[in-house]
């Protein structure tokens, strides 16, 4: 009897070792943006572009990490001079999310309680051509678009994981609910 | 046979004339609002009011219409003091809409330029179905709402559609004949 349960410990532990290690979530803040989000994996910050027939074409900040083959993504782009645009903005950002593809989940985000609240969108896709599942969170507040997508690959397959809703869960725009000790994030400048 | 043909037809002639004849749709225009519609029914112009957290209480100005038991509201909600949360208090106003309803559709909304949203909802207590439509457009939330009363029943009809529908921001694609809606009461 013994010995059968020590086998049995011996087996669990090497499918444990045999498991690939999960990242840490860590929690990220840019004061500047006025954001906090959760992510696992290395954040690398990076900028891009996006192009919107009502938004124009923009220039895009992007934070950007990869953990077990789902990528995770927050775009933030600025309107400062276009707020009271902000609906529409908004709008057509969740639309292009979704256009052309299968929709398995669109509803109402909330973010803050009360008079804080921002409203947006949570939207779950399947992308084309059996390319993954992503998810997607899209807010517009203070003059800026904020978007987080998490997107499941093939090469992980686990499209009901539930680090696609933890990430895009975990944004916040009043900072004093930001873990303490969050990673500083700088904001990288457009050239 | 002539009689059998004869009976039928008269009989199809009473029951037309004991459906309630539906009024005219007819398009309304507000210049300094910048929107356009078409509804059926006598138009009555009301003030309401408005609540949400972000938005806080607001005035609203209602363009209001009944055709055989439905609805037809046209509301219009002045938040250019607060524009810069236009996609937030747009949100609210969509949210509060379906907030402990059955949603039975919620769609994005499209319309000249503008993005909104629009959802259908069961009222609690059997009191009707809804249909609305959301937009934000220069400081104002352009709230179209038709409501099958349950003396109509008819939860189906395409009029709550055609009248969501029928909104324009580009006056330009108004009905050439449109009315123009009336200014605000004080």
């Amino acid at each position: 009897m013994c010995r059968w349960t020590i086998a049995a410990f011996a087996g669990v532990a090497i499918t444990i070792a045999a498991m690939p290690a999960r990242a840490e979530w860590k929690s990220y803040i840019n004061r500047e943006l006025g954001f906090s989000f959760m992510a696992p994996g290395e954040v690398k910050a990076s900028v891009g572009t996006f192009r919107g027939a009502i938004a124009g074409p923009r220039q895009t900040i992007v934070y950007r990490s990869v953990e077990d083959n789902i990528e995770y993504k927050v775009t933030v782009m600025s309107f400062i001079q276009a707020q009271a645009e902000g609906a529409t903005i908004l709008g057509e950002r969740e639309y292009m999310f979704q256009d052309k593809k299968k929709v398995l989940v669109d509803t109402f985000a909330r973010v803050e309680p009360g008079k804080d609240s921002v409203y947006g969108r949570k939207i779950v896709v399947d992308l084309p051509d059996n390319k993954g599942r992503s998810t997607g969170a899209f807010y517009f507040t203070k003059g800026r678009l904020i978007s987080l997508e998490a997107t499941v690959l093939p090469a992980n397959g686990d499209f009901a994981s539930p680090d696609p809703g933890r990430f895009v869960d975990s944004i916040a725009f009043v900072l004093s609910r930001t873990e303490p000790g969050a990673v500083e994030l700088e904001t990288p400048k457009f050239e | 046979m002539r009689l059998t043909a004869l009976a039928a037809l008269v009989v199809g002639a009473l029951t037309t004339t004991a459906v309630p004849a539906a009024a005219a749709w007819r398009g309304y225009i507000s210049h300094p609002l910048g929107f356009a519609f078409a509804a059926p029914g006598k138009l009555e112009v009301e003030k309401g009011n408005y609540r949400g957290a972000v938005a806080g209480p607001r005035d609203t100005l209602v363009y209001r219409f009944v055709d055989d038991n439905i609805e037809f509201k046209a509301v219009v909600i002045d938040v250019s003091d607060k524009a810069n949360d236009a996609a937030t208090l747009l949100g609210e106003a969509e949210y509060n809409f379906q907030e402990g309803k059955k949603v039975l559709m919620d769609t994005f909304g499209r319309v000249d330029r503008q993005y909104g949203r629009k959802l259908t909802i069961d009222l609690p207590n059997n009191a009707g179905r809804a249909t609305a439509a959301f937009y934000l457009i220069n400081g104002r939330i352009i709230w179209l709402q038709a409501t099958v009363l349950p003396a109509n029943g008819d939860y189906d009809t395409p009029e709550m559609g055609r009248f969501v529908d029928s909104i324009t921001f580009f006056t330009v694609r108004a009905e050439d004949d449109a009315i123009e809606l009336p200014v605000p009461p004080k």
